[in-house]
């Protein structure tokens, strides 16, 4: 990549909800290739953070930079060519199959009406494959475990075939064996080389600790709306900053 | 493909049921006297020549009654099946945003008023229908606050149910005081294609197939919706524009489809699930579908119906709740409802 290039960054992002200040003085740049963890407790914004990110909300203030451009003068479609969110969950209306929802990721790069063409549909199965979920394709997704569910919304993220692969809370609701196994998917995916040329990158909003340090480069960790630590697991998970965050006694911030 | 095949078969079925419906009647004719005559409407000769009265009955009184189930069916599936996804809600379906009431109620308040014989003719009703329920989309728009960035799908189906109960209560007291009228109401409101003239036909079917057209090629942002709102974003679908233009074209379709047959109920629930058993949820396979399946059970239906004498909005929901029930209890593996 050319100098100065600007995967994805903020600077001086700030985010309102319904008038209220969630997020500010966000500043922040993320290289390709990097494995990146946001932390924090509860309400601090990290999945507003990741909104905003993606271009899901606008900016109070500062500004968004994806593919070092301002999000705001990328088209929705441009947005969703770099950079795939894969949601805390999934509510189905209707029995879909897994193949049939993993196609759903190819929708950017589809053209006209018709549906999912052969490649599309070849390009999904790779995605379920390299998730190993194969053995899942033709069941009803509403049929499945809250692990194989989200080994099936991870592989909807990666049909959509983008450098940077965002997730919200990828280990929600998941027993410590399934927890373990989605933070080796995740530095595993990081290891791919995309359709740009470059490592994956990875940004995921994560609670286990213990993970993070092992499976991720760099660390945000986030709390009341900015972020107070940004570096290499070890610099930033210290018993200080997690008693900052978490509001709780450094002897017991100690413990993890 | 699957999905390729199943237009393919569907719309053979449906040119031979429309063949074999035309033939149906007080007089019957084969299928080669209807085809015969339609082929001498184009100028072709096929076999022997067809007789003035022959042609009259194909051509003047059942062709557009025929082409009109053909038509109102393949809309009332599409605008179902397209408000089913866009709203995420299986028990969606055309007139979830009060279409019906507001058709009924416009349609009650033409039949009151006392005009002439040519108005009549000219679909003062159908228009008056198509008005009303416009109108009622109009004011769940504006009171759900749709495009405005702020509605949610929850708040957009209960506006809806409002406002169709309110124009219900304004429909019934209309019934009340409507006396001698009260029977052409009540048939508008079982629905039924008595009525289908050509220049009717052609008034109603232009927007009606515009409409469910548009809405059958704008299949892929409609497939982002399935995943839900903040997905659909992250797909690259403009939210906001994709729901104003599909409710939009949905409604339209659904007041011509209303307009010229009343209320006919259950082809826009029934047929786009029957559809996804087959092929999946995916509107890009949904929608075209549902228009051959929805003109399909509507064309039957309407055969039906004038055979044994009784309104068609009463076969379809004799045929449809019943049918329901039998998809939800035998739903296919993978596809169960």
């Amino acid at each position: 990549m050319s100098a100065g290039y600007e995967l994805l960054g903020a600077r001086g992002l700030a985010v309102d909800l319904n008038g209220t200040r969630i997020l500010h003085d966000i500043t922040l740049a993320i290289e390709p290739g990097e494995r990146v963890a946001i932390v924090g407790p509860n309400g601090a914004g990290k999945t507003t953070l990741m909104r905003a990110l993606s271009g899901a909300l606008p900016a109070a203030a500062g500004e968004v930079i994806l593919c070092s451009e301002p999000i705001t003068n990328l088209t929705r479609e441009t947005i969703a060519h770099s950079i795939a969110v894969v949601g805390a969950g999934i509510s189905l209306p209707f029995a879909t199959r897994v193949d049939d929802l993993v196609a759903l990721g190819r929708i950017p790069h589809g053209r006209g009406p018709s549906g999912a063409s052969a490649h599309d549909r070849e390009r999904a199965a790779a995605a379920i494959e390299r998730v190993g979920a194969a053995h899942l394709v033709h069941r009803d997704v509403r049929t499945l475990s809250a692990g194989e569910r989200q080994l099936v919304l991870i592989a909807l993220g990666l049909a959509q075939e983008t450098p940077i692969l965002a997730l919200d809370e990828p280990t929600a609701h998941l027993d410590l064996r399934h927890r373990m196994e989605i933070a080796d998917l995740l530095t595993s995916l990081a290891g791919d080389e995309t359709i740009m040329k470059t490592k994956r990158t990875i940004v995921a909003i994560f609670h286990e600790l213990d993970l993070v340090r092992e499976h991720f480069t760099r660390v945000l960790l986030v709390a009341n709306g900015t972020i107070i630590g940004d570096g290499t697991p070890a610099s930033v998970l210290t018993p200080a900053l997690i008693s900052a965050a978490w509001g709780i006694s450094p002897e017991r911030a100690a413990r993890f | 493909m699957r999905t390729r095949r199943l237009a393919i078969g569907g719309t053979l079925l449906l040119v031979i049921v429309a063949v074999t419906a035309i033939g149906i009647g007080a007089v019957a004719l084969t299928p080669g006297e209807v085809i015969a005559a339609i082929a001498q409407q184009f100028g072709i000769s096929v076999g022997s020549p067809v007789s003035a009265s022959t042609s009259s009955i194909v051509i003047e009184l059942r062709a557009p009654r025929i082409l009109a189930a053909i038509v109102v069916g393949a809309a009332l599936a599409v605008a179902g099946g397209a408000f089913q996804s866009l709203l995420r809600n299986p028990l969606a379906d055309p007139y979830v945003l009060g279409t019906s009431s507001g058709a009924a109620l416009g349609a009650a308040l033409a039949f009151l008023v006392p005009i002439s014989g040519a108005a009549w003719e000219l679909g003062g009703v159908q228009l008056a229908a198509f008005v009303g329920a416009l109108l009622s989309v109009a004011l769940v728009w504006r009171i759900a606050g749709i495009g405005s960035g702020e509605e949610r799908i929850a708040s957009v189906l209960l506006v809806g149910y409002a406002v169709a109960s309110l124009l219900a209560a304004a429909l019934s007291l209309v019934m009340l005081t409507s006396g001698a009228n009260l029977r052409a109401i009540f048939g508008f409101l079982l629905g039924g294609l008595d009525g289908a003239s050509w220049p009717r036909l052609a008034a109603a079917a232009i927007p009606a197939v515009a409409a469910s057209l548009a809405l059958a090629l704008r299949g892929r942002p409609l497939a982002a919706f399935l995943l839900g709102d903040e997905a659909a974003t992250h797909l690259g679908v403009n939210v906001q524009r994709e729901r104003k233009i599909t409710i939009a074209l949905a409604s339209l379709a659904t007041g011509a489809a209303v307009a010229l047959a009343g209320l006919v109920g259950f082809v826009g629930l029934v047929v786009p699930h029957l559809v996804r058993l087959m092929v999946g949820p995916d509107p890009r396979a949904v929608l075209p579908l549902s228009a051959i399946g929805g003109a399909l059970l509507l064309l039957i239906a309407d055969t039906l119906a004038r055979t044994i004498g009784v309104p068609v909005g009463v076969i379809t929901a004799l045929i449809g709740a019943p049918f329901l029930l039998w998809l939800l209890q035998r739903a296919r593996a993978g596809y169960a409802l």
